[in-house]
């Protein structure tokens, strides 16, 4: 069995794309055949599980008995890969908890793989997270993830400020989520499937739906820009590595 | 033709070039098969097809998503159904940009649809950039370069509109009468209608319908050996 790989996906904003980060992961890591689980933090009521009913469960992060669910489960859940979508205004709590049960130290002696995706809001509050969050990061791959799927002219803060957040991470990396059409955005939403499922023209059980041909095509492109930033990032060798990824294929 | 769907898009990035007449005789010529047909005017602001065979073209736009989705889910349609799309200038990047984002040759491929461009080709540089794009993005594209005589019968410039092998040879709208192309150009003339009345057989209308529906044959046939190709190979 190889090392786990936990992803956080947090801010502590809300609204800026959370969830819709940790589907797109989902799809991308269920597309190349790995064994992936989710933990929806939005408790008690979960978007995420709404979209993944058969893959993510919804969690208390903040409870010592969800916490246990989670971490104590890593080395023995049938997944390889554990995303956990973080609620908004919780990414520090959750970092600062995982500090204390030594999950950090864990990482930090390569015993697990750890990544952040760490979603950017448009007010300049959202630089001061970086700071606060890259505080408790330290080895693990951090990711700023610039979300522009619902707006254009997204950001407020200046380049040149931001430039200076982003050079003082060490090892940092930063992943532009592109705009998706607004009417393919919302059909999605409406139809609470995978972004793969819609495109397949799936609906929630695998029946043939009767989604557009144009907004499954706008999706499809979409999809593929945001996964060709995950390949950029090698993110599949960081969670699994190739013997092991060849071994899930064959079992697929 | 019996095999599969085939989408006609009538198109050239420069206006007045011929674009809506080609559709009308090609509409004609689809109807004469008794195949039926849905045809699609996206000219932005005036509609020509559309006041011409009102009674199967419908308006189409690309102005918006909605606009996208009413003109290329119905485009994806394989019903049999030949379609044709009377592509304004206006709408030529816009059109040919939707079709490459949302993967639309690739799903066409697999429903056995068959998208044709007949491309209005002119010696403007414009036109040339314009069939050079779509050979480079839409490369599974039947692009057909029409030469419209009534336009330019300069000859040298065709060149920059090499044939394809999905498209098979250039078409050529002949020269014609500025007298009789007045005559076709009124609203409501009917070519295959004219072409069967009597006394027709000499007037050079008839020898201008009659050439014309010789050429959309021969492309009819091109496209269907180009579809049954893969079978005929492989049953060698």
């Amino acid at each position: 069995m190889a090392k786990p790989a936990v992803i956080l996906v947090g801010a502590d904003k809300g609204g800026v794309g959370k969830t819709t980060v940790s589907r797109t992961l989902l799809d991308y890591f269920i597309a190349h055949n790995l064994p992936v689980r989710a933990f929806d933090t939005e408790s008690p009521r979960g978007t995420l599980k709404r979209f993944h009913p058969d893959v993510a469960d919804i969690v208390d992060i903040t409870s010592t008995s969800d916490q246990m669910k989670i971490f104590d489960t890593l080395s023995n859940a049938d997944s390889q890969i554990t995303v956990i979508d973080v609620r908004a205004g919780l990414l520090s709590t959750t970092l600062r908890a995982l500090r204390d049960i030594g999950f950090l130290d864990a990482a930090k002696k390569n015993q697990l793989t750890f990544a952040v995706f760490h979603i950017l809001g448009p007010s300049v509050a959202s630089l001061d997270e970086i700071a606060e969050t890259s505080g408790y990061v330290g080895d693990a791959s951090y990711f700023l993830v610039k979300n522009f799927i619902n707006n254009t002219t997204f950001f407020e803060w200046d380049p040149a400020t931001y430039n200076t957040y982003f050079k003082r991470l060490k090892g940092a990396h930063e992943i532009t989520i592109p705009k998706l059409n607004e009417m393919a955005c919302e059909q999605v939403e409406l139809a609470g499937v995978p972004f793969v499922s819609f495109v397949a023209n799936k609906g929630a059980t695998g029946e043939t739906a009767a989604y557009s041909f144009v907004l499954r095509g706008y999706v499809r492109h979409w999809l593929g820009n945001v996964w060709a930033e995950y390949d950029r990032l090698r993110l599949l060798e960081l969670v699994a590595p190739e013997a092991l990824r060849k071994d899930f294929a064959r079992q697929a | 033709m019996s095999h599969g769907t085939p989408v006609f898009i009538i198109c050239s990035p420069r206006p007045r070039v011929g674009k809506t007449l080609l559709a009308r005789v090609l509409a004609e010529f689809l109807r004469t098969e008794e195949r039926g047909l849905a045809a699609f005017d996206a000219n932005p602001d005036e509609h020509p097809l559309l006041g011409c065979l009102p009674a199967y073209t419908a308006a189409a736009s690309l102005s918006d998503i909605r606009g996208e989705m009413a003109l290329f889910d119905e485009l994806i349609i394989p019903d049999g159904v030949p379609k044709l799309v009377d592509l304004g200038d206006a709408a030529f990047d816009r059109f040919f940009s939707v079709m490459q984002e949302i993967g639309f040759m690739r799903e066409a491929q697999r429903r056995s649809i068959m998208p044709v461009a007949l491309f209005l080709a002119d010696p403007e540089n414009r036109t040339r950039r314009g069939y050079a794009m779509l050979l480079d993005r839409l490369p599974e594209l039947a692009l057909v370069p029409v030469f419209n005589e009534m336009i330019s019968t300069y000859v040298p410039f065709r060149h920059h509109f090499p044939r394809t092998r999905k498209g098979g040879s250039p078409m050529a709208m002949p020269m014609i009468s500025p007298v009789v192309r007045e005559v076709m150009e009124r609203p409501g003339y009917c070519f295959a209608a004219f072409s069967e009345s009597p006394g027709a057989m000499s007037t050079e209308l008839y020898r201008w319908t009659r050439r014309m529906f010789l050429q959309f044959r021969e492309l009819e046939l091109h496209l269907l050996l180009e579809q049954l190709k893969p079978s005929l190979q492989a049953a060698r």
